[in-house]
C-alpha cells in the first residue's frame, strides 16, 4: 500500500440537475458536476442542459477550477444511434470535461467525432472485477465507474492490479439490482428504463407466494408489510477514511434529480471531511455534526450497501418509511450588509417571524435563529414571507454572504 | 453458391438425460453450464458433467454452448481461466459471456473458444454489437426486450449470427442480494431455495412473477411465456441464425415438447410454408395443451412499442 500522506486528494463529484444545482454544488465545494444533456441520458424527468446551459455551466465552473461531465448512459437502440456524432462534437467544443457512456455505440460515436473527448464507462456497464477495469484501461479509457455491487476489498484489489481511474458511489439513492440488468420497468410499464424511462417497479409493493401442488400461499399476507424490493440509500459519511486510503480517485453523489438543499447539503459535508482527513489523516476523527448534518438532506434510511458486507434485510426498506425530520430550503441569500447587519433573502418555502432557522454555507458555516423581523421589498413589516421567490430583508446574529442558504425543519 | 439458410434450433438442458431426449427430437445445440459462471442454468452441470455432455452431443452432431455469463467479481477470475482452458479442451462450440473481463482473460490465457456475447439487457443495437465483434465475439444473443423490426435491422448490419428466445421466461431483474431471504428473515419466517415462488404486482393479481435466489442473487422472470410459434415466418424470413428455448422453471416433459414442436414447425416451414400455415393452429393448441394455468404465452416485446 501505499502511504496515505503520499495521496493527493479524490475528486468530489456532484450531480447537477439543472444550472442553477450546478452552481451550488460548485459553491458548496464540488470538484467537478456531472449533467445530463437534451439527448442520450438517463434522467428524462430531469431539468438536463440546453447547449447554452451547458456553455454557462462550463464557463461557471472554469472559474472554480471545477470540471463538467455529461452522461450519455443510455442503452441505446439502432434508433437511437443518429445525432451522436454531432451531440459528442458539441460537447467537445463547449468544453465538457467528459462524457459518462455505458453504451459501446457511444463509446464509437464519440471517439470518431471529439476525439480528444474524455470517455468515463458508467455505473450502468456493471464493473465489477479487475479483469474488466483491465479490459476498458487497454480501450483507452482513463476512467471506469464502478457496480454499486463491489466491495472495498475487492477496489484495492482493481486499485492494485490496473493503473486507471476509479470512480465510486458515496451517497444517494441505488438501483437494487446489478445497473442495466432490470427491465422491470420495461416490463411492467412499457417504460424502458436504460433509456431513462425507468418507472422504480422496484420500490412498488408486490405479494410475494409459495407455490404448491394444491396452489399458492400467499406469504406477504400474513404480514402487514408488503414485499419490495426497495433499496436504502448509500451513505459513507461515517467511513470516508476507509475509502480514502483506498486511493479511489473520483467520490461521487447521487442525484440529478435531488433539490439544490440537498445537492448543497451532501457536497458541503462531505468536501469537509475530505479536507479535514487530508490536513492530518493520521488523526482523524468524525464530527458527529457532519452526521448530523446529512441527515437534514436524507430522504431515507441509509446504508453502506455493498462496501464492507453483503447487504441484508436491515438495508432494505419494508413497511412504513423510518421517520426522517425534514427541513426545506427556506430562503437563499443574496446579499448582507455588515453595518445593519440585515441579510437580502429570496424566499424558497414559506417563512415567518418567530421561526427557528438555521443558516448555513459553504466550508460548513452554520448558526441557528429566532427569526425576529422581516422587512418586504418596500420597506414594510411583514409576518410572514409567503410569496415564492418574493426578496426579503431579515435581521441575522452573524454574517452571511451570498449563496448562504436557510433552512427550517417543517 | 450461397448456403442455404438453415437456423439453428437451440434449448437449455439441466441434465444427461435431457440432452439425450432433446437430441432425440432434433434439437441443433443445447446449452448447459454451472452456476458459478453462468447465469440462470436450469441444471448444475459439474466440469466433468459438461465433458460428457460434450462428447455425447458431439456423437450425436449436436453442438454445446456454455453458459459462463455471470457479472464476474474478483474471486470467480481466480478459477476463470482454468474452467475456460477444461472448456476449451474438450471442445465445446461456444461460450455466452456478457462481460468484458472475458476478452482480457482469454488473450492473457491464449484461451481459444468461439464467444457468444450475451450481456442479457445490454445488446440492443448493431453498432454496439460490431464493436463487440472487433473485440472478438463470433455471434451474439440479443435482448429480449427488442421490436421485430429492430431485431431485423441488427441482423442485416452484422456479419456474424445473432440468436433470439423464441419460447420459455425471460429473465428481467437481477440483484446481488438475497431478496427473497431478506423478507423473510424481516417477517422472522424460514426460507428454503428450493421452494418456488412468484410474486404479483400490487392490484394486478393475475400477474405471475417468478422469483428465486441462486449463488448470483436474486432473480425475477417474465409474467408470461414467450411464445413465437405463430411468428416463426417472420423469424425465419428474417434469416435468424440461432432460436433459443429456455426451459427454466418448466417441467422435463413441457421443455422437450416445446422443442420439438418447434422444430416441427421450423422444418414445416422452410419445407413449404403453406403447409405451416395449415399445421399452425394445431402447434399453437398442442402448446396449450401442456401450458401451466397460471402462465400466459407472450409475444413479449417482438410487437411491443415503448416509452421512455
Amino acid at each position: 500500500m501505499t502511504d496515505i500522506h503520499s495521496k493527493t486528494k479524490p475528486e468530489l463529484l456532484a450531480p447537477a440537475g439543472n444550472l442553477e444545482k450546478l452552481k451550488f454544488a460548485i459553491h458548496y465545494g464540488a470538484d467537478a458536476v456531472y449533467i445530463g444533456g437534451k439527448q442520450f441520458g438517463l434522467r428524462s424527468k430531469a431539468g438536463n442542459f440546453s447547449y447554452e446551459d451547458m456553455e454557462e455551466g462550463v464557463a461557471f465552473a472554469r472559474k472554480y477550477g471545477a470540471k463538467v461531465y455529461v452522461a450519455a448512459n443510455i442503452i441505446a437502440h439502432n434508433e437511437n444511434l443518429d445525432g451522436a456524432k454531432e451531440y459528442f462534437k458539441a460537447l467537445y467544443e463547449i468544453g465538457i470535461d467528459a462524457v459518462i457512456v455505458a453504451d459501446p455505440a457511444l463509446i464509437t460515436a464519440c471517439k470518431e467525432a471529439a476525439p480528444n473527448l474524455e470517455i468515463h464507462i458508467s455505473t450502468q456497464a456493471s464493473i465489477a472485477n479487475w479483469r474488466t477495469v483491465e479490459f476498458w484501461k487497454n480501450e483507452g479509457i482513463p476512467r471506469v465507474v464502478l457496480a454499486r455491487e463491489v466491495s472495498l476489498e475487492e477496489i484495492k484489489e482493481m486499485k492494485e492490479k490496473v493503473d486507471i481511474e476509479l470512480e465510486a458511489f458515496i451517497h444517494g439513492a441505488m438501483c437494487i439490482s446489478y445497473s442495466g440488468r432490470c427491465v422491470l420497468s420495461n416490463h411492467m410499464t412499457a417504460r424502458d428504463a436504460n433509456r431513462g424511462g425507468c418507472a422504480q417497479s422496484c420500490r412498488w409493493k408486490y405479494d410475494l407466494f409459495e407455490d404448491g401442488t394444491e396452489g399458492s400461499e400467499n406469504i406477504s399476507a400474513e404480514s402487514d408489510e408488503s414485499y419490495t424490493m426497495s433499496s436504502q440509500d448509500l451513505s459513507m459519511v461515517e467511513h470516508m477514511p476507509d475509502l480514502l486510503a483506498l486511493g479511489v480517485d473520483s467520490l461521487k453523489i447521487e442525484g440529478r434529480m435531488k433539490s439544490i438543499h440537498y445537492v448543497a447539503t451532501v457536497v458541503n459535508v462531505y468536501r469537509k471531511i475530505i479536507d479535514t482527513y487530508f490536513e492530518d489523516p493520521d488523526h482523524f476523527e468524525l464530527n458527529p455534526e457532519w452526521v448530523d448534518e446529512i441527515w437534514k438532506a436524507a430522504q431515507r434510511s441509509l446504508t453502506t450497501a455493498f462496501y464492507y458486507n453483503e447487504p441484508t434485510e436491515k438495508d432494505q426498506l419494508f413497511g412504513k418509511p423510518a421517520r426522517i425530520p425534514k427541513y426545506d430550503f427556506s430562503g437563499l441569500v443574496l446579499e448582507y450588509d455588515e453595518t445593519t447587519q440585515i441579510a437580502t433573502i429570496q424566499q424558497r418555502n414559506s417563512f415567518g417571524v418567530g421561526d427557528e432557522v438555521e443558516f448555513f454555507g459553504p466550508n460548513f458555516y452554520h448558526f441557528k435563529q429566532t427569526i425576529e423581523e422581516i422587512w418586504d421589498e418596500n420597506g414594510e413589516s411583514i409576518d410572514r414571507a409567503k410569496h415564492a421567490m418574493m426578496i426579503t430583508k431579515v435581521k441575522v446574529d452573524q454574517p452571511l454572504k451570498y449563496y448562504d442558504m436557510m433552512r427550517k425543519r417543517k | 453458391m450461397e448456403r442455404p439458410y438453415q437456423p439453428e434450433l437451440i434449448a437449455t438442458a439441466r441434465d444427461m438425460k435431457e440432452v439425450e431426449k432433446l437430441i432425440d427430437v432434433g434439437v441443433d445445440a443445447i446449452t448447459i453450464g454451472h452456476q458459478n459462471y453462468g447465469l440462470r442454468v436450469t441444471g448444475d452441470f459439474s466440469l466433468e458433467e459438461i465433458k460428457t455432455a460434450t462428447v455425447y452431443c458431439h456423437q450425436n452432431e449436436t453442438k454445446v454452448y456454455i453458459l459462463t455469463n455471470a457479472i464476474f467479481h474478483n474471486d470467480v477470475l481466480e478459477t476463470l481461466p482454468t474452467y475456460l482452458k477444461e472448456l476449451e479442451s474438450v471442445k465445446v462450440d461456444g461460450i455466452i459471456c456478457g462481460d468484458p473481463s472475458i476478452f482480457t482473460i482469454i488473450a492473457s490465457y491464449s484461451i481459444d473458444i468461439p464467444i457468444i456475447w450475451n450481456p442479457e439487457t445490454l445488446a440492443t443495437n448493431y453498432v454496439t454489437l460490431n464493436y463487440w465483434h472487433q473485440k472478438g465475439i463470433s455471434r451474439a444473443i440479443l435482448s429480449n426486450e427488442l421490436a421485430i423490426d429492430a431485431i431485423k435491422e441488427i441482423n442485416d448490419n452484422v456479419s456474424f449470427p445473432v440468436d433470439i428466445q423464441v419460447h420459455g421466461m425471460t429473465c428481467i431483474f437481477q440483484s446481488k442480494r438475497k431478496l427473497v431471504t431478506n423478507y423473510y428473515r424481516h417477517i422472522d419466517k424460514s426460507y428454503d431455495q428450493q421452494q418456488a415462488m412468484h410474486i404479483t404486482q400490487g392490484k394486478e393479481e393475475d400477474t405471475h412473477y417468478p422469483i428465486f435466489e441462486d449463488v448470483n442473487g436474486t432473480h425475477i422472470m417474465s409474467d408470461g411465456d414467450l411464445c413465437m410459434i405463430d411468428h416463426l415466418p417472420l423469424i425465419l424470413d428474417a434469416n435468424i441464425h440461432g432460436l433459443r428455448i429456455n426451459g427454466i422453471l418448466k417441467s422435463m416433459d413441457y421443455h422437450v415438447e416445446i422443442t420439438q414442436l418447434y422444430k416441427e414447425a421450423i422444418d414445416a416451414y422452410l419445407s413449404d410454408p403453406t403447409q405451416f400455415e395449415l399445421k399452425k393452429a394445431g402447434f399453437k393448441q398442442r402448446i396449450y395443451a401442456i401450458q401451466p394455468e397460471d402462465r400466459k404465452l407472450s409475444t413479449g416485446f417482438y410487437f411491443k412499442e415503448q416509452i421512455y
